[in-house]
């Protein structure tokens, strides 16, 4: 019984690790802190749901078709919000994005209306039994893809070369410049990149908690978990993420279930308290 | 020259302020009300730019505040019901200030953005709380807010209201306008420019920034006292994340960093949620539309947009004045 809690608890903390990735992945290479990533995977979501249940596309097509859009979703944040405020310091860049999510939630909301659409899972709906172990083949599946997808983001950043030059521009934007390296364009990339980490999100956790405007919440815990495996490390997003999945999941087992809520807030907040650099950050100096 | 431009400044103020406070006579109560509405916002952002606009740290959990002290003036209203309004807004007050105070001792370890997170965390829970602890705030049908009362003259009509909201607003503006000119608001100001320069200056960056917690949650405590007796009822959902950001917007386009910039959002949000009231939706779009225009095309807000032209203004005057050509002398 705890071990099938635990293993739905890292489902849904692969999850929160993409999240937490898709903001770790922005901060890494801009230092710019995307309040709307939790939206931009409700976004695309709805795209989904758009296409297959509005205009009968068939679904797996959709769920591709969602993806590009999502991976536009991110060139489009980039190119209408961050490049106009190129001067602006990280502060209003934060409150630009702040912006950019409630417009997200809000038209949404005109569109879609904020009730609960069922959607269809990747994975098929049947419990599997692995020795001793009882679980269900969804988490499994989320487990699995969600370790595919880092396998193939750890292979991009380390050996292709345009994962080298966005390692460069993370670095140093101005010996990545003195390398030939577009930085404008890096950072385009990187939008890119986190937009389809965030389409990904969608499709693998709207199936288990409905499709709604409200899915954009999801960030919270993307933060969270960010922060305690140590914002700004790519490994520390995953485990942070993962981590904070099997606590949620685990302690309304010991506690009463309201506090299943608040779980997120008081890991960011104890965290942030005890050890503000979380499990694998760097403490890092700055220059005036 | 001082002394003449203070004499032409009391003509000019003391006529407008008694037309303000006649003006109950004249409104329509529907009218009065928002005037009431208006002026808790009004608070609400001059403590909200304390901490955003002149220290430079971004909460996006300020409605809590509110609704600290809108719900600690509810219960002690009712639970002690001899306690006269004189005694429960400063109370109010404090008991906010108290709890950003306590806040502001862990966030004032942090920089940046962990501090929007910690308040973000802080507004989710305490609305968590108002919802879930029932025997106290009775969830989420809410509480019933006592009226104030002065001697024998109970303040329960809009009208009567008026006469207790908007002096203490009026009050609490002149002491930020104050405030903000003293070595404290100058602190606060080099804060948001640098923390490592201002620390090199002599600056206790902990206490500068727990104190500009404190009194921003002290505001906003008095603003959610008054908003208390103004709805009359409160319940858990005027206190979201979304009111939180609603605040955000009001000083973002207001003008951060100022008193006056201060009022003036808190106008524009009254007026569009007036205006747009049966659209919620909508009128979220617009804030966030208006987030995002004034943060690229306008950081410092409307106050900050009029305060360069006039700027721009005198220049010209004083260019024509002496006749220099153009581009000599002028950086």
């Amino acid at each position: 019984m705890l071990i099938h809690i635990v293993i739905s608890g890292i489902a849904t903390g692969c999850i929160y690790s993409l999240v937490a990735l898709g903001l770790t992945l922005i901060y890494k290479s801009t230092e710019h802190v995307n309040f709307a990533q939790g939206d931009m995977s409700m976004v695309s979501g709805f795209i989904a749901f758009t296409l297959f249940a509005w205009l009968k596309v068939p679904v797996p097509l959709a769920f591709f078709l969602a993806l590009v859009g999502s991976l536009g979703l991110g060139l489009v944040m980039e190119f209408l919000l961050v490049k106009p405020a190129i001067r602006a310091s990280h502060f209003n860049v934060f409150i630009i994005t702040l912006g950019a999510s409630i417009v997200m939630q809000s038209a949404s909301g005109l569109i879609w209306t904020h009730n609960e659409f069922p959607f269809p899972s990747l994975f098929p709906n049947k419990s599997l039994v692995l020795g001793p172990v009882r679980t269900d083949a969804g988490s499994l599946g989320i487990i699995f893809s969600t370790s595919l997808l880092m396998l193939a983001l750890f292979l991009f950043f380390k050996y292709s070369k345009t994962g080298t030059s966005l390692r460069a521009v993370s670095q140093s934007q101005q010996a990545a410049l003195l390398m030939g390296i577009s930085v404008k364009r890096c950072f385009a990339l990187t939008w890119a990149i986190s937009g389809l980490v965030a389409g990904i999100a969608a499709l693998l956790i709207a199936p288990v908690v409905f499709l709604s405007t409200a899915l954009g919440f999801v960030v919270v815990n993307g933060f969270a978990g960010a922060i305690l495996g140590g914002w700004g490390s790519l490994p520390g997003a995953v485990v942070g993420g993962v981590i904070l999945g099997v606590l949620e999941n685990i302690a309304p087992f010991y506690f009463p279930s309201e506090i299943r809520n608040i779980i997120p807030f008081a890991v960011l907040v104890g965290v942030l308290v005890i050890r503000p650099s979380g499990i694998m950050g760097e403490e890092r100096r700055r220059r005036v | 020259m001082r002394r003449v431009s203070f004499f032409r400044w009391t003509l000019i103020l003391v006529p407008c302020l008694v037309l303000f406070f006649m003006a109950p006579l004249v409104l329509s109560k529907y009218l009065v009300f928002i005037l009431n509405l208006l002026a808790v916002y009004v608070l609400v952002a001059i403590g909200l730019n304390f901490v955003m606009g002149y220290t430079g740290q971004i909460s996006t959990g300020h409605a809590a505040f509110l609704a600290l002290g809108a719900y600690f003036t509810a219960i002690c209203a009712t639970r002690a019901s001899s306690l006269p309004f004189y005694v429960l807004l400063p109370m109010a007050g404090c008991f906010a200030g108290l709890v950003g105070f306590l806040l502001g001792i862990p966030i004032l370890r942090l920089r940046g953005f962990y501090i929007a997170m910690v308040t973000l965390a802080f507004g989710a829970v305490v609305s968590e709380i108002a919802l879930q602890w029932s025997s106290l705030t009775h969830g989420d049908d809410g509480l019933r807010v006592p009226s104030a009362f002065l001697g024998t003259f109970v303040f329960d009509s809009d009208k009567r209201l008026f006469y207790l909201i908007q002096p203490v607003t009026i009050l609490l503006i002149l002491a930020a306008r104050n405030i903000v000119s003293t070595r404290v608001g100058r602190a606060f100001l080099a804060i948001r420019q640098s923390e490592t320069a201002a620390q090199t200056l002599g600056i206790n960056l902990s206490w500068y920034k727990t104190s500009a917690f404190a009194l921003s949650a002290f505001y906003t405590g008095v603003a959610g006292a008054l908003f208390a007796y103004a709805m009359t009822h409160i319940t858990p959902d005027s206190f979201s994340l979304s009111t939180s950001i609603d605040f955000i917007a009001m000083i973002v386009i207001g003008g951060m960093g100022s008193i006056f910039g201060s009022i003036i959002g808190a106008v524009i949000l009254t007026a569009i949620q007036q205006l747009l009231g049966s659209l919620a939706e909508v009128q979220m779009l617009v804030f966030g539309i208006a987030l995002i225009v004034f943060m690229i095309f306008m950081p410092r807000g409307i106050s900050g947009a009029l305060r360069s032209w006039r700027a721009a203004v005198k220049a010209r005057k004083k260019q024509s004045l002496e006749n220099t050509p153009k581009g000599e002398g002028y950086p």
